[in-house]
């Protein structure tokens, strides 16, 4: 019997063929064509859509691939899924701003990053989270490096060095847990009855980098300065997809690898979440730049989302992957909004953009006003939906264990009172009528593709908020897939 | 049928922004005609079977549910679809387009509020119909911490109310609850958070004193067809949550919170006349005499007496049309004099007695004379208070609704008698527009004054639910 059969490598297909369509439109620049741009996006879409079809087929029980280093199923399928469909938004974002010498070598980064989070997504042991870590952010770097603003240099150089801090902390976690069980799988971490000191302080050191990769406070500052350096499109990308491998990985290490008898070991993660939602907020309202603003908010909602997986219930996680999902389309709507502000010459992200906007353009200015209220977990939105099952996976938690842990949705509610004024800021610079008249930016640029985004989210949004029926079907499995993670023996 | 009568605002509501910009004028018509069309809907769908659709099934079981009945809620949506018709009459805006389409969003959304049968769908109207209200309050120009407070005391009062329905749902297991009579009510310490959560939303919406201070800018900067929808029907919101919601569900912690309850109407009620009495913009003397109108009926509510009970269920829909009928006439004033001020303001009658006429209607009926609305609730109330042993109270209460007529009496003479000021910019009286807008109010105003019945009728329904608790007297 072969070591590597043609079952492991069917599990990685959608992860190869994203990788394989970032080779391709690097190829697409030689062809002497003129409409290479168009054959290149055209390209990336498509091998990404193929990859999110073909990632469907494997949804179902979890089954242990690569000895063990690969584990797919219903909980993988899930967060590849959301890789993909973010990539797609960023993809069209960046066939809209990005300028025609670069796009060949930027869309062959993306695609390469999203690569990493798939892989992020379906890992089982830690060598190859980490494998899909550094190739995420490895594209990262130099997609954030790329635009011609000096600022993007600068954003470039923080990123590398804060998020190398990150891995580092990180891989030392790593070789203190594989110190302390002898093992890199996942499903060794989880026997029970370790007693070693080494294993504490490998699973604190782990979540450092946890915390540093989704932007949790203590560990955010790098994110508002990097998100504000970064072309938008990257932006867009960065704020999602980074984020859904690593709580890939992050739900998987909390339910499925750390034994039962240590899960007091993650209770400084709940404290940071409940931080991020209130501090995120916060530092939000200062913000006049709207991707710093974005950056900001981002901290909080991913606060709401670990908040979530608070207690480690089944509902817990339905409910985080049913944020998760609202706030890819809602922030990526945005972001598609304000990529849909600029003009051809450059990124018009001031909030000064939006004044009296409502006059100018209301149908861009609907389309903002409703991502604002999702974002601000406000009807008639997914956001709200969203907003009410983690406050009920809150009270899951607190029916079970006593009142007192319903600290968490304190912590929110006064996180998401504060994200009001914050989102409201910008609703209000659409809808009040302008003292003087402002002069009116240069002509906009037509983009179709953009536009697909903003319906496409927009629809996903308000079906999301009214007929949550299609995800919370999908969503069962998934708690029961991450049950059966561990017995998925190879 | 029950949603469609919730959806045609809604949607005439968005349709509204398509109209082009050349058509702007007839945008006003298209609304009223939509109005009128919901007030007839409302109308024919009284009594009318309850609606229902699955919505979610875990965590727990919440349906979108909705429903008009013969109670509270019917006579609340009534008075929604009446008042929204009228304020579209006489609106007057330079962006009437956005203006139209936001006061319909807010109909439908009310709507939604008042019949909805689900906590869930209920606490989704509840945030929904403010983000109108504030696009609507920044839109006016101006004042931009009127609509602020107005934002941040009621969505996060709205938080609240999430808060606790998501509780209710996980503890309960279901959020279909709304008007249905004989539910177990859920465990002691639970209840009694999950009530607070509820009544901290209601007294903010309402609003009770000390909760108030977002009212009197937001009512005063308002557009005024704006003020009287939001002061005749939302702030209604929070009294019918108590009505349909906090009282029924949690009988033990409404009766164990019902002196603090009755505490602040009360305060409310004489601190609102005493306010109203020494107000100078005339706005702020409708908004904060809506404050002691609105202490009444929560102490009404918090009796437990079923006379009180449909006394304020009278008096809800009464307050609702004088205060409608208060803020369009003061809208009228406004534009006619370019000024809300009690003291630039004096003479009007003399050359405007159709004006003079509506507003001293109003006005009568706000302080309660026998034959109109405000009377029938008024007397009830005491009443039901007396009867229910609460004697301090509805000595209070009296006491109150003398100060009504100082007040409103001190506002009819300072605008309409007195020496005619000569500086300000006269214009005619009523115009045909302006008088179609005030009349279908006045006339439900002496209407429900002659034969207040069917309201009376409604009543019980409501106290029977609200009285089936463990605790119920």
């Amino acid at each position: 019997m072969p070591l590597i059969t043609a079952a492991d490598w069917q599990s990685v297909l959608p992860a190869f063929l994203v990788a394989a369509s970032a080779l391709v439109v690097l190829l697409v620049e030689f062809l002497p064509v003129s409409r290479r741009r168009a054959i290149g996006s055209a390209l990336a879409l498509l091998g990404t859509a193929a990859a999110g079809l073909i990632a469907a087929h494997g949804y179902g029980a979890a089954v242990a691939t690569f000895g063990g280093a690969w584990i797919g199923g219903g909980f993988t399928v899930v967060f590849e899924e959301i890789v993909i469909v973010a990539t797609l938004f960023s993809l069209m974002l960046l066939a809209y701003t990005e300028r025609d010498e670069q796009f060949s070598g930027s869309c062959a980064l993306m695609l390469l990053s999203a690569t990493g989070a798939m892989l992020m997504a379906g890992a089982g042991n830690l060598m190859m989270i980490f494998l899909g870590l550094e190739l995420l952010s490895l594209g990262l770097y130099c997609l954030c490096g790329l635009a011609s603003r000096p600022t993007a240099r600068e954003s470039a150089v923080k990123y590398l060095i804060l998020s190398s801090m990150a891995s580092g902390f990180m891989l030392y976690g790593m070789a203190l847990l594989f110190g302390a069980t002898g093992s890199v799988a996942l499903s060794a971490i989880a026997q029970p009855g370790m007693t070693s000191p080494l294993f504490a302080l490998g699973v604190g050191l782990f979540l450092i980098g946890i915390g540093f990769k989704l932007s949790l406070v203590p560990f955010h500052v790098w994110a508002p300065d990097v998100y504000e350096g970064a072309p938008i499109a990257t932006t867009a990308f960065m704020s999602v997809v980074t984020k859904v491998g690593t709580l890939a990985v992050l739900a998987r290490f909390a339910y499925a690898a750390l034994p039962p008898d240590k899960s007091g070991l993650l209770l400084p993660l709940w404290v940071i979440a409940g931080l991020s939602m209130v501090i995120g907020n916060l530092a939000a309202l200062a913000q006049t730049d709207m991707k710093r603003l974005l950056a900001y908010s981002g901290i909080a909602q991913i606060g709401y989302i670990v908040a979530a997986l608070a207690g480690t219930t089944a509902l817990g996680m339905r409910y985080a992957i049913f944020y998760l999902v609202a706030y890819t389309f809602m922030n990526l709507g945005a972001f598609a909004v304000i990529a849909l502000l600029g003009d051809d010459q450059k990124e018009d992200t001031h909030l000064n953009a939006f004044a009296g906007l409502a006059s100018r353009r209301p149908l861009l200015a609907a389309a903002m006003t409703f991502f604002l209220l999702a974002l601000a977990g406000l009807p008639p939105t997914a956001g709200f939906l969203g907003k009410i099952l983690i406050l009920s996976a809150n009270a899951n938690v607190a029916a079970k264990f006593g009142m007192a842990y319903l600290w968490l949705s304190g912590l929110l509610l006064t996180g998401t009172a504060v994200s009001l004024y914050v989102y409201f800021k910008i609703v209000r610079a659409m809808y009040a009528p302008l003292r003087s008249p402002r002069a009116l930016p240069a002509a906009p640029r037509s983009g179709v593709l953009p536009w697909i985004a903003v319906a496409v989210c927009f629809a996903g949004v308000i079906v999301m908020g009214f007929y949550p029926k299609t995800p919370s079907d999908v969503l069962p499995t998934v708690g029961t897939a991450v049950t059966h993670i561990l017995n998925a023996k190879n | 049928m029950i949603s469609a009568i919730i959806l045609l605002p809604v949607l005439a509501g968005l349709l509204a922004y398509a109209f082009p910009k050349a058509l702007a004028a007839q945008v006003k018509w298209f609304g009223v005609v939509v109005g009128a069309i919901t007030l007839a809907g409302v109308l024919g769908a009284y009594g009318m079977p309850d609606e229902t659709h699955a919505w979610l099934a875990r965590p727990f079981v919440a349906a979108y549910h909705v429903g008009v009945g013969t109670g509270p809620s019917f006579w609340l949506a009534l008075l929604l679809a009446l008042c929204t018709t009228c304020a579209l009459i006489a609106t007057r805006s330079r962006e009437q387009r956005n203006f139209v389409a936001q006061m319909l969003l807010l109909e439908g959304a009310m709507l939604a509020l008042f019949l909805a049968r689900d906590l869930l769908l209920f606490a989704l109207a509840w945030d929904l119909m403010l983000i109108p209200v504030f696009i609507l309050l920044v839109g006016s120009g101006g004042a931009a911490h009127a609509a602020w407070r107005y934002l941040i005391y009621n969505v996060t009062a709205g938080l609240a109310l999430l808060l606790a329905t998501a509780v209710y749902g996980i503890i309960f297991g279901s959020t279909d609850v709304i008007g249905r009579a004989g539910l177990p009510p859920i465990g002691g310490l639970w209840q009694t958070w999950v009530f607070i959560g509820f009544a901290f939303a209601f007294l903010v919406k309402t609003p009770v004193w000390p909760f108030h201070t977002w009212m009197p800018d937001a009512y005063a900067e308002s557009p005024s067809p704006l003020a009287a929808v939001i002061s005749a029907v939302q702030s209604k919101g929070g009294l019918y949550g108590f009505l349909a919601i906090a009282i029924p569900l949690f009988p033990d912690a409404a009766h164990a919170a019902a002196p603090f309850m009755i505490g602040l109407g009360l305060i409310g009620l004489v601190y609102g006349a005493f306010a109203s009495l020494v107000q100078n913009d005339i706005k702020k003397i409708a908004a904060y005499s809506s404050l002691s109108h609105l202490g009444l009926i929560l102490v009404a509510l918090f009796s437990f007496n079923t006379i009180a009970v449909a006394g304020a269920v009278v008096y809800l829909i009464a307050h609702g049309l004088f205060s409608a009928t208060l803020f369009l006439v003061m809208g009228f004033v406004e534009q006619r004099e370019e000024t809300r001020t009690l003291k630039r303001l004096g003479g009007l009658g003399g050359r405007n007695p159709k004006l003079a006429g509506a507003l001293s209607i109003a006005a009568l009926a706000a302080l309660g004379l026998p034959g109109l609305a405000g009377f029938a609730g008024e007397l009830l109330i005491v009443i039901g208070l007396y009867g229910a042993g609460l004697v301090w109270a509805a000595t209070i209460a009296l006491v109150a609704i003398v100060l009504a007529s100082a007040y409103m009496l001190r506002l009819f003479q300072d605008v309409m008698q007195g020496r005619e000021l000569a500086d300000l910019p006269q214009r005619p009286d009523l115009g045909w527009t302006e008088g179609i807008a005030l009349a279908p109010l006045v006339l439900a105003l002496v209407l429900l004054g002659i034969y207040p019945q069917p309201l009376i009728a409604s009543a019980p329904n409501a106290s029977a639910t609200m009285t089936t608790g463990a605790g119920a007297r």
